[in-house]
């Protein structure tokens, strides 16, 4: 590869321009789409946990040295301090400011999700900018709409969650620490200390990243900084320094429960998340609830829901990087001067990727409740590779074309076309899977219904409640209680405040206080649908919210109440 | 779009021979099958219209006494909600196991079998739009004379509790509350049970529906025994025997796929001598059993205990049975 000169900021200008439009884009796409979708689990309890932020907040700019006072931090802040405040604090301002005060929202749950969807949008932005610096816009536009247009990205950027936010986050740190290998000033090395602090504040994974970039520091400098240490020189990356100087201080100012105690609750963060609970995944029909979880998870999840050609393309970009390196590496003195990288972009990159896969990899302890968004840190790497897999195929293609018929195209044309080739079915798929987002799965595997009869997941969360609420609109009686399975009560109770759901269907939260009860399917969920059964004396659902044929989430009523 | 000439020189393309330079055309037209087989796949399985517009056509095919099966699995909901209880009910859907039935409605999609009914005989098949309908016949078909899950009730069963050879008679209440222990819980604590005095509500006798080891549900009669080694008796009054006792016993996979439960003993008397003894460890889960009833069956009816027993402070145990 040959390391880009600064070509000056028009470029970059027009760089950011497309970036910007990339991101505006996807934003309203994720807001407008956002209602379908109901909410998961754990955003109801991120609601509760941003809402009591924003009131901390609203303290601050009234009462500054009240709001810091350990008893005013700790009854805004133990709410869910299992997890970093950065983004929940996000979520409550935004809900705050855009609904409460400035109406701009009209469904409250979308204003919580609003600062979610914006990491996402900002994440396209991101992909794009990296993919066209360090390879060219056709490289960063493909990444970046491969990066859209994954299944369970697209379901997950809409969330109150930390799970796109912190893909983002990793990613963003990872391209200030390049931007900063290429000027050794200070301005991108403080700059990566703040974003690490950031990423610090969003979510655990962002602890991989210390590894990971001192990893890359010295596999790509290592020569570099041994021959400083030999003269008396600490030449390690300045930005490695302002990871470790600025971090830990962003992180700690911008999380209030951390300001006292701090080592104890520090501790107590990191423990929650070293002994965290197993919850069930089911696997290829069988239930996982205990170590050791299967090697192959990763790769078959991996591989069943990123569409096919999208990892075909990353393949043939790492390939023909690697294939690049190897060259390089045999090359003239000469030649490996003029191609050498001395930012090691492609080490950079596959560290990234790697980093996130090598838990489940190495160890077959580390839970896979999550399904595949514990690795979507991964996902903006695997993209920019796919989109230099792109631009690899494009110029073979062009070559082709030379001296056929087809030589008149321009190079644009034949490039859109091949973008669409290879970007019409993630986007097919990335708009047929919503609502469903978890339910989906590629051809690969033959789709939801392939995924179903290989025993593959088909939900986590009870979100899928929000694929009934017009059923039930329609059909349950005011004053009738739906059993909601999954489904929180802060999740529910949204619904409500959506005025998705009418205000007299109350939830029950017992089978047999229920005239209707939800079941959301997981395998290990099943003894609840039995439950219904039982309790209600028939095993034969009123209603069905299914994907692609697929049963997701059930309706059952009880014999005798009256059905609208 | 692209950068071009920098790329352009970045890479110098060689000369390709022959065929393989048209590799590259594969990418494309890679992405186009996917976006094919993404549209064809989205199709494949039949919609909930599909499922009930084929049930007048399932209730042609349906004989009483026949059970129906879909294949693959994961589809019953959707032929439940299109079929209803007059064609699959609780009792079928619950089933112990498929032995029992001597025929077998299979409806099948996606070209998929039910393992279940590997090795019966296919009497009549027709495919109609995504559905294929099969008749199929039990290679060992078996006479039920008697299951002990659907008597479950007064005038048919009564329950006692032995402890130290003091019995202590259970009644039998029609109407009491309904219990469900949710996820991790116990099952549904039927409302009509056999609840037994100065016990724990969860000693009692009465059908309800746990999970076995592959999440499907089994039908079968709670019978908590209060532990200590004292018995929990059912006796099922005159009994039409037929030349075996066949039947499951488990306690919930969920519950026990710790492997931390208790075992449990259920002896199985017909006519005040037993005829065999299930003894069920943690991990064994839905597990069948079957004595030969030997020289009581040559008797038409008996009366039929099932003694059950677990050390400690007792454990659940849930079980079926039927005479054959």
């Amino acid at each position: 590869m040959k390391f880009r000169r600064e070509p000056g900021s028009r470029r970059y200008f027009v760089d950011h321009l497309v970036g910007a439009t990339l991101a505006v884009s996807y934003l309203i796409i994720l807001v407008k789409t956002a209602r379908a979708i109901g909410y998961a689990r754990d955003e109801g309890f991120y609601f509760r946990a941003a809402s009591s932020y924003a009131a901390w907040f609203e303290h601050l700019f009234r009462d500054p040295a009240g709001a810091m006072q350990r008893a005013t931090v700790e009854m805004y802040w133990s709410n869910n301090h299992e997890h970093p405040g950065l983004v929940k604090s996000l979520f409550g301002l935004s809900w705050n400011y855009l609904f409460k005060r400035w109406h701009l929202f009209a469904d409250e749950g979308t204003s919580y999700r609003f600062g979610g969807m914006c990491f996402a949008a900002a994440g396209l932005w991101l992909v794009y900018v990296w993919g066209a610096r360090a390879r060219s816009r056709a490289v960063g536009l493909v990444a970046a709409l491969l990066f859209a247009a994954m299944p369970r990205v697209f379901y997950h950027a809409h969330l109150d969650c930390f799970d796109v936010p912190i893909a983002v986050m990793w990613t963003l740190c990872a391209y200030c620490y390049w931007r900063s290998l290429e000027n050794l000033g200070l301005g991108w090395a403080v700059t990566t200390g703040v974003m690490f602090g950031l990423a610090l504040d969003t979510k655990l994974n962002a602890w991989f990243l210390p590894p990971a970039l001192v990893l890359h520091a010295l596999l790509a400098r290592g020569g570099f900084i041994w021959r400083g240490l030999k003269r008396g020189q600490l030449r390690v990356p300045p930005a490695l320094i302002g990871m470790a100087a600025i971090g830990p201080l962003v992180c700690f100012a911008l999380w209030p429960w951390i300001w006292f105690d701090t080592v104890d609750r520090v501790k107590g963060y990191a423990q929650f998340h070293l002994n965290h609970d197993y919850y069930n995944m089911v696997f290829l029909g069988e239930t996982y609830w205990r170590p050791p979880m299967p090697r192959a998870y990763v790769w078959v999840m991996t591989a069943a829901t990123v569409p096919a050609v999208t990892l075909l393309l990353f393949f043939i970009g790492a390939a023909s990087r690697v294939r690049a390196m190897l060259a390089l590496v045999s090359s003239r003195m000469a030649a490996r001067v003029k191609d050498y990288d001395p930012r090691g972009t492609d080490l950079l990159w596959a560290i990234g990727l790697s980093v996130q896969y090598a838990p489940w990899v190495f160890s077959t302890n580390i839970p896979i409740f999550g399904g595949t968004k514990h690795w979507f840190t991964a996902y903006p790497f695997l993209c920019l590779f796919a989109g230099v897999g792109f631009e690899w195929i494009a110029e073979r293609v062009r070559s082709l074309i030379e001296g056929g018929v087809l030589a008149r195209l321009p190079a644009r044309a034949i490039d859109v076309a091949l973008g669409a080739a290879v970007l019409a079915a993630p986007l097919a798929e990335t708009a047929h899977a919503h609502p469903w987002g978890l339910s989906n799965y590629t051809p690969l595997v033959g789709g939801a219904s392939g995924g179903a009869t290989l025993g593959l997941n088909r939900q986590f969360w009870g979100f899928t409640t929000g694929a009934v609420t017009d059923w039930l609109n329609q059909h349950v009686s005011p004053g009738q209680a739906v059993y909601i399975h999954d489904t929180a009560g802060e999740s529910w109770d949204m619904l409500h405040r959506d005025g998705r759901l009418l205000p007299n269907i109350g939830a029950a939260w017992s089978i047999p206080g229920s005239a209707f009860a939800l079941y959301q399917h997981e395998e290990h969920m099943e003894t609840i649908e039995y439950q219904i059964w039982a309790a209600y004396g028939t095993s034969s659902p009123v209603h069905i919210g299914a994907y692609d044929g697929v049963p997701i989430i059930y309706v059952y009523a009880k014999p005798g109440q009256m059905i609208r | 779009m692209t950068d071009g000439p920098a790329l352009a020189r970045e890479h110098s393309l060689p000369q390709r021979a022959g065929r393989a330079r048209y590799l590259a055309l594969l990418v494309p037209l890679f992405g186009l099958v996917e976006l094919v087989a993404h549209f064809y796949f989205a199709q494949r399985a039949p919609k909930s219209e599909e499922w009930t517009a084929a049930r007048p056509l399932i209730a042609s095919w349906y004989k009483a006494g026949a059970v129906v099966v879909i294949a693959p699995y994961w589809a019953e909901p959707m032929a439940r909600l299109a079929f209803g209880d007059e064609l699959m009910p609780m009792r079928d859907v619950a089933r112990p196991d498929v032995t029992r039935y001597p025929e077998a409605l299979e409806i099948s999609i996606l070209g998929r079998r039910a393992p279940e009914l590997e090795g019966w005989k296919v009497g009549r098949e027709e495919r109609k739009g995504k559905f294929t309908l099969r008749a199929l016949e039990n290679p060992s078909p078996i006479n039920v004379t008697y299951d002990f899950t659907d008597h479950v009730g007064p005038s048919t069963a009564a329950v006692r509790i032995e402890k130290r050879s003091t019995p202590v008679d259970c009644a039998f209440n029609p109407s009491a509350t309904l219990e469900s222990g949710g996820l991790g819980g116990t099952p549904v604590y039927p409302s009509a049970r056999f609840q037994c005095p100065g016990e724990a509500a969860h000693v009692f006798v009465g059908v309800t529906i746990i999970d076995d080891e592959k999440s499907h549900p089994r039908r079968c009669i709670w019978s908590h025994p209060p532990g200590n080694d004292a018995e929990l008796v059912t006796r099922f009054r005159d009994v039409p025997l037929g030349s075996k006792i066949h039947g499951h016993a488990g306690l919930g996979w969920l519950i026990e796929r710790d492997r931390t439960v208790p075992p449990f003993t259920i002896t199985v008397l017909v006519a005040e001598h037993e005829v065999g003894r299930v003894v069920h460890l943690p991990g064994d889960f839905w597990k069948p059993f079957e004595f030969s009833l030997a020289g009581a069956a040559l008797r038409p009816t008996a009366d039929v205990e099932f003694r059950v027993s677990a050390a400690g402070g007792g454990t659940h145990v849930c079980f079926e049975a039927d005479s054959r």
